[in-house]
């Protein structure tokens, strides 16, 4: 059962065709409930924490501020919302990213971090806290992460795609790249000053602790603009998955398209490691969730990783909040804590 | 075997011989290098001083006392640890058919390490002899995941690529554990990027039962290997028993890798780089392959090392950063070179 609902005008990336977009009944059936799932797992955080609430009260907050008394309107408004948004924006930009990665490499074990965005990112974040600490003023430190992540990606395209670009290459000197990189890291983290070390490997965990408003809207920036391009490249994604030869066939150049989805990915990555820290096991397993209610399909598989991606930042970050109270673990070890073993049982069944 | 079917006997002769002397070479560069191992550090001695130390010991004079109560030590443990993993590398490499493999990529030293945090954070009371048991009990754990990520197909890319998430996998639950126990990250921070210090002997004896046997039973298995080399079909046709060889190998390299990072904690890359040098030297045929990567994995732990102590002076940097410093290169020039 399909249904034409509306049709965006293609990119023009050297592949162009006067194809609508087909939204199928049960793709929107499961948009529509995650985000429903979404905005429940909104409130049950808002709830939850230290001065506890009951999901009812949280959702009159947020919905109907001036009911209810001041106090608890600037604790949730404050602090928890913000923080909320962060998880499920940058948990958002992550799944599309590995989508991306996952799409391109033809490989179903890909992720966001791949390409050294995280590796690039946590060493400069480490160098200014650990070894220049005051030389950055900390409001551009994210910046300077972002910066480093994108340098280090450029690094491992160039390094890769000299002698001819391979997904098979730019995943395995990824890999190299990367572990050369968090052997540095190590390096600071063993010598560094422990107080130092310690805030930073929380950060380096993917801890969303004291986040803004202003970081929010910035991270709306940096998740809406890549995410549209991405998505409206959705069948140039669906021609890549099937092979470089078959894509270029049907008119996708992949020395245009692969570099600029790249690019775009790197651009989501770096900005939600700039946020949050390290929380690329979401680009790993978001698409996988997602592709169990959409399979392949590019044009669905965007939108819905994206929210399972948020959905599961959200649900890592107040899991890591409440589990073990006072003690906040961040969200990105808990992510990898729960999503690891579904994350095994389902690469095992996809194996048969 | 194979090779005397193929090749008049005199030739095999001269080619043992080629390779006997370039074993006695490596032999001599070995020793030289520990001798500098011995020499370099924060107070650096002269070649008098530790040959006395090592002949007609005088426990009066300090330098000697150095020699002999730290730098041997750490010596032999850098020996021990290098031969191990390359072994290790050789055997991963060996049964996987895959030219990429090392403890350290794959997961498996990470798997070993978090299981030996844990043990010592949990059960802080149980004698340290049965670390090295969680070690094997972690590597064989990390391993089988790997093997169930990677599925049954030989393809490198993914091998690896599982490797790095049962990684991280590991390398966070260790992250958890130390953000719990705060005090336990101040002490185990230098173990955990694998470090090689002279306290390390007491360890060593741990296991060095399980280390020997594990190159002694490798030496067994070299005709099966010679075999499995030519192709699975071909050694099962030649009474090669493949699924025993692979289990055979698979607890070797558990052993070796888990001994490794019992006593000095997760060091990556030898397993990598090794194998590929002594490859350089040896085309065919386990024995020497074993014997080259013996001696060039003690090698390079040892240079590692000296580098370790020298870079910084008088701070040292660890070993397995080192390592990772030297072998990260060497396979993104193996990947840009091999893959297509």
């Amino acid at each position: 059962m399909k249904a034409v609902l509306f049709s965006p005008r293609p990119l023009r990336l050297g592949f162009s065709s006067k194809v609508n977009f087909h939204a199928r009944a049960s793709d929107l059936f499961w948009l529509m409930f995650f985000i429903a799932m979404l905005v429940f797992l909104f409130l049950w955080s808002a709830a939850t924490g230290s001065y506890q609430l009951s999901v009812w009260d949280s959702w009159s907050i947020v919905f109907d501020p001036a009911s209810m008394p001041d106090r608890l309107v600037q604790v949730i408004w404050e602090f928890r919302l913000p923080r909320m948004f962060a998880a499920a924006l940058c948990g958002a930009a992550l799944a599309i990213a590995g989508v991306v990665l996952q799409s391109i490499t033809r490989n179903a074990l890909a992720s966001p971090g791949l390409i050294g965005v995280e590796a690039g990112a946590s060493a400069t974040m480490l160098v200014f806290v650990v070894i220049l600490p005051s030389v950055i003023p900390i409001v551009f430190l994210p910046v300077t992460a972002m910066l480093g992540g994108f340098i280090v990606a450029t690094f491992i395209w160039v390094l890769s795609s000299a002698a001819g670009y391979s997904p098979v290459r730019l995943v395995l000197v990824g890999v190299g790249i990367t572990s050369m990189l968090s052997a540095f890291t190590e390096m600071l983290i063993t010598y560094g000053d422990i107080e130092l070390v310690e805030s930073a490997l929380m950060w380096l965990g993917g801890s969303l602790y004291q986040t803004s408003w202003q970081q929010v809207y910035v991270m709306v920036f940096w998740l809406v603009i890549p995410g549209t391009l991405i998505w409206l490249s959705f069948r140039q994604l669906n021609l890549l998955v099937l092979g470089d030869k078959v894509a270029f066939s049907k008119g996708v150049d992949n020395r245009k398209t692969v570099p600029f989805l790249l690019f775009l990915s790197v651009a989501l990555t770096s900005a939600s490691v700039a946020t949050a820290g390290t929380l690329t096991f979401v680009g790993l397993i978001a698409p996988h969730i997602a592709r169990r209610f959409c399979s392949n399909r590019h044009g669905a598989l965007i939108p819905l990783s994206a929210l399972i991606g948020a959905c599961l930042v959200v649900l890592g970050d107040t899991l890591g909040r409440s589990a073990f109270a006072p003690l906040q673990l961040p969200a990105g070890l808990v992510l990898v804590l729960v999503g690891a073993p579904y994350f095994i049982i389902l690469m095992g069944r996809l194996k048969r | 075997m194979m090779m005397e079917v193929h090749s008049p006997s005199y030739i095999t002769q001269r080619l043992s011989l080629s390779r006997l002397s370039g074993a006695f070479v490596l032999c001599v560069v070995l020793l030289l290098a520990s001798f500098v191992h011995l020499s370099v550090g924060a107070k650096s001695l002269d070649w008098m001083t530790i040959w006395h130390a090592l002949t007609a010991y005088d426990p009066s004079d300090l330098d000697q006392a150095i020699v002999r109560e730290s730098r041997q030590a750490r010596l032999l443990v850098a020996l021990m640890v290098g031969a191990a993993l390359a072994l290790a590398g050789v055997i991963m490499q060996a049964i996987s058919s895959n030219p990429l493999a090392d403890p350290g990529l794959l997961g498996i030293n990470s798997g070993a390490a978090f299981f030996v945090v844990a043990s010592l954070l949990f059960l802080p009371s149980l004698s340290h002899h049965y670390l090295p048991v969680f070690a094997f009990l972690g590597a064989t754990f990390a391993a089988l995941l790997v093997m169930a990520l990677s599925g049954s197909q030989q393809n490198s890319e993914r091998l690896i690529l599982a490797g790095v998430a049962i990684t991280a996998l590991f390398a966070s639950m260790t992250a958890i554990l130390l953000l719990i126990d705060q005090q336990g990250l101040d002490k185990l921070r230098h173990w955990l990027t694998g470090a090689i210090g002279a306290s390390d002997l007491k360890k060593l004896e741990w296991v060095y039962p399980y280390l020997l046997g594990a190159v002694l039973y490798s030496f067994v298995l070299v005709r099966s290997l010679n075999a499995f080399h030519l192709g699975e079909r071909v050694a099962a046709s030649l009474g090669v028993n493949v699924m025993l060889l692979k289990l055979s190998g698979l607890v070797l390299v558990v052993i070796l890798s888990g001994s490794v990072v019992a006593v000095a904690g997760p060091i990556g890359f030898v397993g990598l780089v090794v194998p590929h040098m002594a490859r350089l030297l040896i085309r065919n045929g386990y024995v020497w392959l074993f014997v080259y990567s013996l001696l060039l994995g003690a090698l390079l732990l040892v240079l590692s090392d000296i580098a370790a102590r020298m870079i910084l002076r008088p701070y040292e940097i660890n070993t397995g950063i080192v390592t990772a410093f030297v072998g990260a290169p060497v396979f993104i020039a193996l990947v840009l070179g091999k893959m297509r």
